[in-house]
């Protein structure tokens, strides 16, 4: 097998689990993922080493269910778009959610790969703030952390 | 800072607040029981000699010349923070930047961005933005019998309770960002004191006329919810997904948009209605 030509999950992330799902925080871009189990188990196999049909056979066997090519392309894809593979040199094979659902049909017994992102906040707009062009004194109460001291109101 | 140190200091406190020690020193005589009303709920007084981080404040005196528009200014550390002729703004922009500099530095508590109560001896944290609606459906729910913790933190300790963070409700008048401060006892309800187990996070924006039909969440996704409300996530993210993890171990999560609070504040009480309801406050 070829060094770079098959998916591997990123080991810099912070990563938590809850139950069958995780959390994982990417500290260089500060953005939450939350991996639901299929993407989950798919990534935690991504070592650079393992094909698609090699990751699909994997994951048959850990999530007990039937796990198909089209859906272990899909979770790739999934992962590859929340950054959280290690960029490979060769672009590798992807598929779209529509081409995985017709692949698998609507009868399919595993949920779908997904993973959803959140930005974190920075200090400031996690607390309560004041939106844009409200009238402010500190830079501190502005959701944007930058006060116009000349207009008074929030940039 | 040496240049601030210089300056005549009437006054000053020391205080120490979840974890964090803070000082406050102002340049008039007389102020330091307006600003301790402006600090964070249950803070005592530190007697540590160095401060985390230090509030100056110069009150602008009368009798200054005539056509000069007189400042009050504040100092965080050697950075000025904020400037304006009206006293009340300044003190308004200490009270924004302390409360959020305990939330970012507190060592022992996690702060998230959420209105909580406590219903039936669990907390329900409704995490949100500012101007979501979190205060109009805290002020709901007080109205329908729950205990107020708090409008702006959710405060989680390193077991996974959720402790008050009772700072008045800051209630704005519609179309306005100006703020009227009530407490709960004013608004006919009690503040809770116990640290509580998490029972619900509901996690809703505010749309005029929406029907309240919300969708649960995963465990998963409510955890992810509540990191996109982490005030400290950049700084210390494995700590903060560390306390996440405890606080939502047996917590139901839903999702939706809603309408009056009335008709959403009373289905999210119901929600722990029928749980648990051992751990009575």
């Amino acid at each position: 097998m070829k060094e770079g030509e098959y998916p591997r999950a990123r080991l810099d992330c912070l990563r938590r689990e809850f139950g069958d799902e995780v959390l994982v925080y990417d500290r260089e871009r500060n953005v939450g993922h939350c991996l639901n189990a299929t993407a989950a188990a798919a990534w935690k196999h991504c070592d650079g080493k393992k094909s698609a049909p090699e990751l699909a056979k994997l994951l048959t066997q850990q999530l007990s269910t039937p796990v198909s090519e089209s859906v272990v392309l899909l979770a790739i894809e999934e992962l590859s778009q929340a950054r959280l593979l290690v960029e490979s040199e060769k672009p590798v094979r992807r598929t779209s959610r529509r081409e995985a659902i017709r692949a698998i049909g609507v009868a399919g017994a595993i949920a779908l790969p997904l993973v959803t992102s959140l930005v974190a906040p920075t200090p400031a707009r996690a607390a309560s703030c004041l939106p844009k062009q409200s009238p402010c004194v500190s830079s501190a109460q502005c959701c944007s952390g930058n006060c116009n001291v000349n207009s008074g109101k929030c940039k | 800072m040496k240049t601030l140190d210089r300056l005549g200091w009437a006054e000053g406190m020391r205080v120490y607040t979840y974890g964090v020690h803070a000082g406050v020193r102002v340049s008039t005589a007389g102020m330091l029981p307006q600003i301790s009303q402006l600090l964070p709920p249950g803070w005592k007084n530190s007697r540590r000699a160095t401060m985390q981080r230090l509030y100056s404040l110069v009150v602008a005196q009368n009798g200054q010349r005539a056509g000069v528009r007189r400042m009050h200014i504040l100092y965080a550390d050697s950075d000025r923070i904020a400037r304006d002729t009206e006293l009340d703004q300044v003190l308004a922009a200490l009270e924004t930047d302390l409360h959020r500099y305990v939330a970012e530095a507190s060592p022992d508590m996690t702060f998230l961005h959420a209105g909580v109560v406590g219903w039936k001896g669990r907390a329900i944290l409704l995490p949100g933005h500012s101007l979501s609606g979190k205060t109009t459906l805290v002020r709901e729910m007080l109205r329908l019998g729950a205990t107020y913790y708090s409008d702006e933190f959710a405060v989680v300790d390193d077991s996974g309770k959720v402790h008050p963070f009772p700072r008045p409700l800051g209630i704005r008048k519609d179309s306005t960002y100006a703020q009227t401060n009530y407490t709960a006892e004013k608004l006919g309800a009690t503040s809770g004191v116990k640290p509580l187990s998490l029972g619900a996070v509901v996690i809703c924006n505010y749309k005029a006329g929406a029907r309240w039909k919300p969708a649960p969440l995963s465990r998963g996704q409510g955890a992810l919810e509540l990191m996109a409300n982490s005030i400290a996530v950049r700084n210390r993210p494995q700590h903060t997904l560390r306390r996440i993890h405890k606080l939502v171990r047996s917590a139901v999560f839903i999702k939706g948009t809603r309408g009056e609070a009335n008709e959403s504040a009373a289905s999210i009480l119901n929600l722990l209605s029928s749980g648990n309801e051992q751990e009575k406050e």
